[in-house]
């Protein structure tokens, strides 16, 4: 209850200060763009806000930080004491584990999942978290503007989604591909690896055998680009779903421009059914990276029965 | 040669490509390693404060549960033993209660047979002595009627006679009269 009340406050904290900062024409998300009629869109790259020390600071990375601080504070104050009965957010924090670790055991196994389960819950978790706070009213519409002759343009948003941007989406594939290699490596050995990718799969014998061994090394060769390619597929499905809705909302939020009543009206009320949309896709989402991330380490690391079994690639 | 120059176009061209695509989205290494060590931070904060004690708890409650359920079972057999054993107890008092009951009733029947047989002893003595008693009364009553008689005899034969009797007279008639009624 205490969580939903602080939910409700930060939201309507979030809302009239998207309010406050951005004037009249930027009551909600996306708003600001309802100021111009030379609107196009959210940009694809996340905008210098500040700089800290030598590294420029971008407005997706502050949301990023705030995600990550507030997951951090959150867990550290719901599990400071843990107690034997679990209540309030100590109970919420044991369901969101407990179930992730059930889940994740009936996807990669007893013994997978308890070398790899803290980095697949904190994907899960931490892109989650970040998709969902990046759906507050004030992201994208509080920041620096210039007033033009159509009325406030935004131009430099202090907030904008941590998943549109592709830095961040990538570093979590990157981190992955790390980690599944070293997994990987753990789990088969070099050799292992290299027969699980090039080896021939199946009984065969004599010339067939040798015809395997050519085809499967050719598959190899197709098999080793895939996964090379696995970090750009993961990262610019997360930031394409995630940067689209955020274009979605800004759309729908600025759909009416005349006259000025319905304008007011249907910028708040057009993007609500989308808000519900992105609350999904951002479940969605963070599901898919996590569930992808994990099929392919368990795809690796599950050793074959025999040479008959194929590894399903 | 040819093909070599191709490849070169080609990597060039994917190159460029990539290059444009980064530059586009803003992909650059700075921002890169930033996120890397945020999602890191995240990582190791989450594994150390929540995953980690957690599992353990889970663990914990786990194992806790198991024994209880171990102690539950343990608990259940023992009272069913317990019950059982209760049961034999029962219905082995039940047996030397049965047993008690039938001893009792043959001391009681064994007793009531003696007392009644002491009654009937004690019932026959008494008549036996009643009896004795009652015969010694009629003989001391015969006698004395005898001698009552025979003073009579004596007296009414004095009074008869107008003699009188020597006491020799007078105790043979008086033994003569007590065998003659001794005959009838």
């Amino acid at each position: 209850m205490q969580l939903l009340i602080g939910l409700l406050a930060v939201f309507l904290s979030g809302w009239t200060a998207c309010a406050a900062a951005a004037g009249p024409a930027t009551s909600s998300h996306g708003g600001e763009a309802g100021a111009h009629a030379g609107h196009h869109g959210l940009p694809p790259a996340p905008v210098t806000v500040f700089h800290l020390g030598p590294l420029p600071v971008t407005n997706s990375m502050v949301v990023t930080w705030i995600a990550a601080a507030g997951l951090i504070v959150f867990a550290r104050r719901a599990l400071r004491r843990i107690e034997a009965v679990p209540r309030g957010a100590q109970n919420f924090w044991e369901w969101l584990v407990e179930s992730l670790y059930d889940f994740l055991e009936g996807v990669i196994g007893r013994d997978l999942v308890r070398k790899t389960f803290w980095f697949f819950a904190t994907i899960f978790i931490f892109i989650l978290f970040t998709n969902w706070i990046s759906l507050f009213p004030g992201v994208g519409t509080i920041g620096w503007g210039v007033q033009t002759e159509h009325g406030f343009r935004l131009v430099k948003p202090l907030f904008r989604g941590g998943n549109a941007d592709l830095n961040m989406t990538a570093a979590m594939a990157m981190i992955f591909f790390a980690f599944w290699t070293v997994w990987a490596f753990q789990a088969n050995g070099a050799k292992g690896v290299f027969l699980h990718i090039f080896g021939p799969k199946g009984e065969s014998a004599g010339l067939m055998r040798l015809m395997m061994i050519v085809v499967f090394f050719a598959v190899g060769i197709l098999e080793v680009i895939s996964i090379l390619f696995r970090p750009v597929s993961l990262s610019f499905r997360l930031y394409g779903n995630i940067f689209a809705g955020e274009n979605l909302l800004e759309t729908m939020a600025t759909m009416i421009q005349e006259p000025a009543w319905a304008k007011a009206v249907f910028s708040v009320l057009l993007p609500i059914p989308f808000y519900f949309m992105e609350l999904l896709v951002g479940l969605v989402q963070a599901l898919v990276f996590m569930l992808l991330t994990a099929v392919f380490t368990m795809l690796i690391c599950t050793h074959e029965e025999g040479a008959g079994g194929g590894h399903g690639h | 040669m040819e093909t070599s120059v191709l490849f070169a176009s080609i990597a060039s061209d994917l190159g460029q490509m990539a290059r444009d695509t980064a530059l586009t989205f803003g992909l650059d290494l700075p921002h890169f390693i930033a996120q890397c060590i945020s999602f890191g931070i995240v990582a190791f904060a989450l594994y150390k404060f929540a995953y980690q004690p957690i599992l353990t708890v889970l663990e914990e409650r786990r194992e806790r549960i198991a024994e209880s359920l171990r102690n539950a079972e343990q608990i259940k057999q023992e009272l069913a033993r317990a019950e059982a054993q209760a049961k034999e107890i029962l219905a082995q008092a039940g047996v030397q209660a049965g047993k008690l009951v039938e001893e009792a009733r043959q001391a009681a029947a064994r007793l009531r047979e003696q007392e009644t047989q002491k009654a009937i002893a004690a019932a026959e003595d008494i008549i036996a002595k009643a009896r004795e008693a009652a015969a010694q009364d009629h003989a001391r009553m015969l006698a004395e009627l005898k001698r009552e008689i025979g003073r009579l005899v004596v007296q009414t034969t004095v009074t008869v006679t107008g003699k009188v009797l020597t006491p020799e007279d007078q105790r043979r008639l008086a033994e003569e009269t007590a065998r003659q009624l001794a005959t009838r």
